[in-house]
């Protein structure tokens, strides 16, 4: 008991001051990217050359554009083009799949805080039922590392919970394979209205290196990444459901 | 030569499993009768932030008779999808990282290295430093998960101290992988022939820093669980596989094991998983203080040839055990087949094993003392 408490101790404090503070992000972390305003056609396909997932460079009517819903921020093109750079910028969730197209000569990025009007009511308490299906876990294990001290959600009132009676969303990760397409299904009519669905790691927002299989409903939120960042899911969540509590300045 | 690396003795495994009551064979329930009897349908959606699978627990009364096990909800055609892509290296490898999420560097170095072996003219054998890198993120890879599975099997016994902060120390060493490639599964580091990352001195001095940093710190809260005396109850003598048992069913790894040098139990497997952590730590210092000059290649790779086929087999020591990447080559150098078997998909029948005449309650320590691949098995 002695020893217990002394670790505890020794152990202290151990949360981290985000979302109060910038995430304390690697060196080489690869965030949101950007596309420089005179990328070309050929550009592109220089860097679809190197690309490993389909699609997520295209060039149309618009111009250049890279899909964050498709990539994996494996940082291969930046390495083969000067035309795209990956920039720090960690908040990626987006409530549209269009918001996901990042377009050449960007200029300033603010996330988008236009909410669902229903989501703004589980501020405080959104219970989360974590459906895997057909991914690789990654995106599972760093939906789990929210829930260490490290990070600890639950001070702002997220949770995975066990039964999706109990849930507010499904938390998708994985391509949806075919023999997990009823599952999904079924756990996502067993949660009490109103339900969302978001949609976590690139596999679960467009089928990433794979197809995407049938999603029960449109997703409400959009958490890019392979996997995505814990600092990006949770700044995603707190928006989501417009919790401000930790910003100090209002 | 070919005979002695063909798929038959995949499939002779695999025939094996069936034999037992194998994941394969999902109708080959068997029924239980009497007054007690009753079974207990678990998943394939769990109650934690896990992979999909299905357990039914077939019990009389309190204690599991049989405990069946069906796989498969994951598959996604990994390895199709990687002969599918051939030519294409960075799509191909972003295929075997993703295959088994945990195993990503192991999986990397795996293909890594069969192109390699397959193709001399084209990849560049690997040099020192590049075999360097890819044997330092191998073992945080392996710290990681052993970490995080001991927390969790801590967490299972309700000794929740050792399961905070083993949480918490997990994260430490994911973000060290994070500091070599900016990602915290070690993807996107690894390439045939090359690595991405080099190891400078002040990431090495970075490194060790962070390391005598946290493993103090670790071995802080696994002495707490390790001494704990509701923790070693619950450990000891609990799902346990034998000797002979591992051997018969051809068990792998960290499990092969903790059956072989330990009796076979929880406890044996944690113990093996801790002993591992301070062995790779020793290792991660030795190549980085640049003690290890001279670095084997990860995989054993072999080669057979005939005139119109090659095929070449790449085992890695990942944190599970051995992982076995397989090609066959034509004679132009078009991949004609891809295979991955995962040491999961050795001994997933072993945690079937080790559930008999335990009670259901036990069930989340036997099956995170294993803690196996569900995405890695099916693919």
């Amino acid at each position: 008991m002695i020893k217990a408490l002394l670790a505890r101790l020794k152990e202290g404090f151990r949360t981290g001051s985000f979302p109060a503070t910038p995430p304390n992000l690697p060196p080489d972390f690869r965030g949101r990217p950007k596309l420089d305003f005179d990328t070309t056609a050929e550009d592109i396909d220089e860097m679809r050359k190197v690309c490993p997932v389909e699609n997520a460079l295209f060039y149309d009517e618009k111009g250049a554009c890279l899909d964050m819903g498709r990539c994996i921020f494996c940082g291969r093109c930046a390495r083969a083009s000067k035309k795209v750079e990956f920039t720090k910028e960690y908040r990626l969730g987006v409530f549209k799949r269009e918001d996901l197209l990042v377009r050449a000569g960007e200029k300033e990025y603010a996330p988008p805080i236009e909410t669902q009007t229903e989501a703004l009511a589980l501020r405080g308490s959104l219970h989360l039922r974590e459906v895997s299906a057909g991914g690789c876990a990654a995106c599972e294990l760093d939906a789990n590392v929210l829930a260490t001290p490290a990070w600890d959600m639950a001070r702002f009132g997220i949770k995975f919970t066990a039964s999706p009676r109990h849930a507010d969303a499904v938390y998708l990760t994985g391509p949806v394979s075919k023999n997990m397409s009823l599952a999904l299904e079924k756990t996502f009519q067993a949660m009490p209205e109103p339900r969302f669905l978001i949609v976590a790691g690139a596999c679960a927002i467009s089928g990433g290196l794979h197809e995407l299989g049938s999603l029960p409903e449109k997703p409400s939120l959009y958490i890019p990444g392979c996997p995505p960042h814990p600092a990006t899911v949770l700044e995603a969540l707190l928006r989501f459901v417009g919790d401000r509590s930790y910003d100090k300045s209002r | 030569m070919t005979e002695l690396f063909s798929y038959s003795s995949i499939d002779d495994a695999l025939i094996k499993l069936d034999s037992l009551g194998g994941y394969k064979n999902p109708e080959k329930v068997v029924p239980l009768k009497g007054a007690a009897a009753h079974e207990v349908a678990v998943g394939p959606v769990h109650a934690g932030v896990i992979e999909p699978g299905h357990f039914r627990f077939q019990c009389m009364g309190e204690d599991v008779f049989n405990l069946q096990i069906f796989l498969g909800y994951q598959h996604r055609g990994v390895e199709e999808a990687i002969v599918k892509a051939d030519g294409k290296i960075s799509r191909q490898i972003a295929l075997a990282e993703t295959c088994a999420g945990d195993t990503s560097v192991a999986a990397a170095t795996a293909f890594a290295e069969i192109m390699e072996s397959a193709f001399p003219e084209k990849f560049a054998s690997p040099d020192s430093s590049t075999l360097r890198v890819r044997s330092l993120m191998l073992e945080l890879e392996r710290i990681a998960n052993h970490v995080g599975d001991l927390g969790a099997l801590a967490g299972d016994v309700a000794f929740l101290q050792s399961a905070a902060f083993c949480g918490r120390i997990r994260g430490e060493y994911l973000n060290m992988t994070a500091m070599l490639c900016g990602n915290r599964f070690g993807r996107n580091a690894i390439e045939p022939g090359s690595s991405l990352v080099t190891i400078d001195e002040t990431l090495s001095q970075q490194l060790k820093e962070d390391i005598s940093r946290v493993r103090p710190e670790l071995d802080r809260a696994l002495k707490l669980m390790f001494h704990d005396h509701s923790v070693c109850d619950r450990f000891d003598g609990t799902g346990k596989v034998s000797k002979e048992l591992a051997r018969e069913i051809r068990l792998v790894g960290v499990a092969r094991r903790a059956s072989g040098d330990f009796n076979g139990d929880v406890m044996a497997r944690a113990l093996v998983r801790r002993v591992e952590i301070n062995e790779a730590h020793d290792k991660i210092l030795k190549i980085l203080n640049g003690e290890v000059l001279e670095m084997p290649p990860q995989s054993e790779n072999k080669i057979a040839s005939r005139s119109d086929f090659t095929l070449v087999v790449s085992t890695v020591e990942a944190w599970r055990g051995p992982l076995v990447h397989a090609a066959i080559f034509s004679s132009e150098g078009k991949m004609e087949k891809y295979k991955i078997v995962d040491p999961s998909a050795h001994n997933w029948q072993a945690l079937a094993w080790a559930m008999r005449g335990e009670q259901i309650s036990n069930f989340p320590i036997c099956n995170k003392s294993f803690n196996l691949s569900y995405c890695g098995t099916d693919r």
